[in-house]
């Protein structure tokens, strides 16, 4: 076993069975539908055109590639977009480090080759990011390669590991045939899928933004600088925006509507499940420095009779962010809010205690409540959530404290 | 209603994209430019007045490529040599680019240094305080509000055409010599076609073409907005060249006239000026060039450094921390500093060294018109929005003009 860098096998001679040089290796091809790792070919550059050298057929690869076969048996290469070529498609281009949580470009790639046999088994295991990739290219063929590879060993690498490296492509159709899906992007926290893709050139942020599931896509949408939001959603087709749309809080949804023109958040609006563009457009009639664009829907609220056990069930099924939990709400006739009890409260009493005996004074705003308004209010009480009421009395949402940090941070 | 309303948004589709274009252009005017047109009105009056329509329009189609390119790819245009040529052919330029840019930056605190000593003020206190505000500036604005203070900063050169008008040129002759083909006797001076040269040269920068290309990507400007963008870059180049022209036309009506042809720095320019024109064109013509040569400075570093860390693949932005990006902030400093510094070491000479950062921006100039020739013709990379036929006969012969030029004058600057 043993590692060989791309940058050392292009333009490396390749010699047939006979021992005699039949061509220089041009690009190294890996067939995704096949293998996601393992090296399909070496695409060779013969006297008679290019061929492609399988590494079943390969006794060694260096500097040097010897075959097992003669060159007249190699196949006459086609080229085929459902091939991942490492030089073009991945040297000097930019990738997603899935564990470093950023985009990167790459300088070499670090193949893996096992013997088998008598033949080699070749597979891609890390890109390399750092500089000693770099001063290999760049010292190749100037400085000896002993030199160079005892210079090299003194410089600390920077590799990632293959499964920790997204490749970004634009072409949806090469996307499904190179198998790109952005699995391991998506399992990033929102805000780092967030800034990777600001980090990202317009079309890339849109390929990845049609690929991945759409709640991944909602959350990570809520986090991102508002005039990208707009380039993001503008460069959609808007299907698939009223799909993510649908699944991101109502107030960033509502905010995120009011940045587009009346035309595009009007189509979006109308693709969106007639729910969730009722909450969003009652949203949109309020203003866009108010309570209500602060608020999340999202909150827990049981009948004033009930117990805390009533409370707890409450808890185990609701899907919304826990930032919303610090306060447990209680409900009158006709919706109207009558009490609120502290988490706390609840977790440290007795399960069939009367929740409306536990109750606590808490704060509530109207809808339009200007929100610096909204931020005295938690400054002044140290709240951690404030309820937003209507004017018939009844719970809109609740504003928790982070969105309160979020919104002063933006101001 | 409709009229006005559809004016109107149209008024604010080119408010939204106007910038990159104008701020790049206007920048195009430093130091080093209103030396260049200062000499050229000085030595030959409104005989060279003829270059301004020619040079204008290789600006344009220049800088119009780079912008699009920016528009249609979302990326730098190091980030795209990478790309496409690898990364021995990048690190060679953004050597090149590094050394030349520190050139230039030296040229731009050089400007600062003597414009203010035309005022009297020690270039111990201006150079290091120019350099603080520089880093300042970048470091703690955002790119909107960086945007406006150099937009700002491009409106003052209307300084130049107010001391251009108090020269009192003659505008007959001045407009003549603009709009009709020069008399062919001239191009047997060799003073004269070397200064041709030399306004070639100093109107067409390596550096504009990575920077403008950065600010339409970081403006966020995709091909949707980009008939505005064109305009932007159009009307930027416009203006520069306008002011180019009002520089040329006071030299001429002042210091040509009555014979005096030796100057070598817009500082010289501005002194001579003053028992010409008055107190007034003195003034601001110095302070056009400070304000000149503080806005290059501004530009220049930071314009570097990204173009350097993103073509070399190292992490940049002044979003990230010191320890995140420090090759970043080390190349930004570090240009700083340095370019400042060496024009406070006593007996420098800086003359020199701003002919020869010239030199290098003429060497550099042909590898970075052909790479952007390259690039924008490839179709994989620019889809419909290559070059159309016309436009590649027409950026084709420009760029080659420009590289004849270049390499001619570079000769013509040679010791032997």
């Amino acid at each position: 076993m043993s590692v060989v860098a791309l940058s050392e096998l292009l333009g490396a001679t390749v010699r047939d069975a006979t021992g005699a040089v039949r061509g220089r290796v041009r690009e190294v091809a890996i067939a995704p539908q096949d293998h996601p790792t393992r090296i399909a070919y070496f695409i060779v550059k013969t006297a008679d055109g290019e061929r492609m050298l399988a590494p079943s057929a390969i006794t060694s690869a260096g500097a040097t590639v010897r075959a097992a076969s003669e060159a007249a048996q190699w196949e006459i290469f086609t080229p085929s977009d459902g091939l991942l070529l490492l030089k073009r498609d991945l040297l000097d281009q930019q990738i997603i480090d899935i564990h470093g949580r950023k985009v990167v470009r790459v300088n070499d790639v670090e193949l893996e080759s096992t013997p088998v046999n008598s033949h080699l088994l070749i597979d891609v295991v890390a890109v390399d990011v750092g500089a000693r990739g770099a001063i290999r290219r760049l010292s190749k063929g100037l400085v000896p390669s002993f030199t160079l590879r005892a210079l090299l060993e003194k410089i600390p690498p920077r590799v990632i590991p293959w499964q920790f490296v997204d490749l970004l492509e634009t072409d949806p159709a090469r996307r499904v045939k190179l198998k790109i899906a952005y699995k391991g992007l998506a399992q990033l926290h929102p805000a780092d899928i967030a800034d990777i893709v600001e980090d990202l050139p317009p079309a890339e942020r849109e390929a990845v933004f049609e690929t991945i599931d759409e709640e991944v896509a909602a959350e990570a949408l809520e986090e991102i600088d508002p005039d990208i939001q707009v380039s993001i959603v503008e460069s959609l087709d808007k299907e698939r925006v009223a799909d993510i749309v649908e699944e991101m809080d109502p107030a960033a949804a509502a905010d995120l509507l009011d940045e587009l023109t009346e035309a595009q958040s009007g189509e979006i609006l109308r693709g969106m499940e007639p729910e969730e563009r009722r909450e969003v457009t009652h949203l949109l009639e309020f203003g866009e420095h108010t309570a209500a664009r602060l608020m999340t829907t999202e909150f827990v609220a049981v009948p004033e009779t009930a117990v805390v056990d009533d409370a707890i069930e409450a808890l185990k099924t609701f899907e919304g962010s826990r930032e919303a939990l610090a306060m447990i709400y209680l409900t009158g006739p006709g919706n109207k809010l009558v009490a609120a009890v502290p988490l706390v409260t609840i977790a440290t009493s007795s399960p069939a205690a009367g929740l409306s005996q536990l109750s606590e004074p808490y704060r509530a705003c109207a809808p339009d409540t200007p929100e610096d308004e909204v931020a005295a209010l938690f400054d002044k009480y140290n709240l951690l959530s404030l309820a937003v009421v209507d004017e018939h009395g009844r719970i809109a949402g609740i504003i928790t404290a982070d969105d309160v940090i979020t919104m002063l941070r933006h101001a | 209603m409709s009229m006005f309303k559809s004016w109107r948004a149209r008024v604010a589709l080119f408010l939204a994209v106007v910038g990159p274009g104008f701020i790049t252009a206007s920048v195009d005017n430093d130091a080093g430019g209103i030396a260049t047109y200062s000499v050229a009105g000085a030595q030959f009056g409104y005989s060279l007045l003829w270059t301004m329509i020619p040079i204008t329009i290789a600006l344009v189609i220049i800088q119009e490529m780079s912008s699009r390119m920016g528009a249609v790819t979302g990326k730098g245009l190091s980030d795209l040599i990478r790309e496409e040529f690898g990364l021995r052919a990048t690190f060679l330029l953004m050597i090149a680019l590094f050394v030349t840019n520190f050139f230039n930056i030296i040229g731009e605190f050089a400007g600062v240094a003597s414009s203010f000593e035309l005022f009297g003020v020690s270039k111990f206190i201006v150079v290091p305080l120019s350099a603080f505000v520089v880093w300042g500036i970048v470091v703690h604005g955002t790119y909107s509000t960086v945007e406006k203070v150099f937009l700002s900063a491009s409106l003052f050169y209307v300084a130049y055409i107010v001391s251009g008008v108090l020269a009192h040129p003659d505008w007959r002759a001045a407009a003549l010599s603009t709009l009709t083909r020069p008399d062919s006797v001239g191009f047997r001076n060799y003073g004269y076609l070397s200064m041709i040269i030399g306004l070639a040269g100093t109107t067409i920068a390596p550096w504009m073409q990575f920077y403008l290309q950065a600010s339409i990507v970081e403006k966020g400007v995709t091909m949707r907005q980009y008939t505005a963008s064109r305009l932007d870059v159009i009307i930027g180049c416009l203006f520069a060249a306008i002011v180019a022209w009002f520089i040329v036309v006071a030299c001429a009506a002042t210091l040509h006239s009555i014979g005096k042809f030796n100057i070598e720095t817009g500082a010289d320019a501005a002194l001579a000026l003053r028992p010409l024109a008055g107190d007034y064109a003195y003034l601001l013509f110095a302070a056009g060039l400070f304000n000149a040569s503080l806005f290059a400075a501004s530009i220049l570093p930071i314009s570097t450094a990204y173009a350097v860390c993103e073509g070399l693949g190292l992490e940049s932005g002044l979003d990230k921390r010191f320890e995140e990006a420090p090759a970043f902030y080390w190349l930004y400093t570090l240009l700083i500093v340095f370019g400042a510094g060496v024009v406070l070491i006593p007996r420098f000479p800086l003359f020199r060294v701003m002919v020869l950062s010239q030199v290098a921006n003429g060497v550099l100039l042909p590898f970075v018109l052909i790479f952007v020739l390259l690039l924008i013709n490839d179709r994989e990379l620019m889809g419909k929005h290559t070059n159309s036929r016309w436009y590649n006969v027409i950026s084709w012969v420009t760029v080659g003009v420009m590289i004849v030029l270049t390499i001619a004058w570079l000769i013509a600057q040679a010791p032997w």
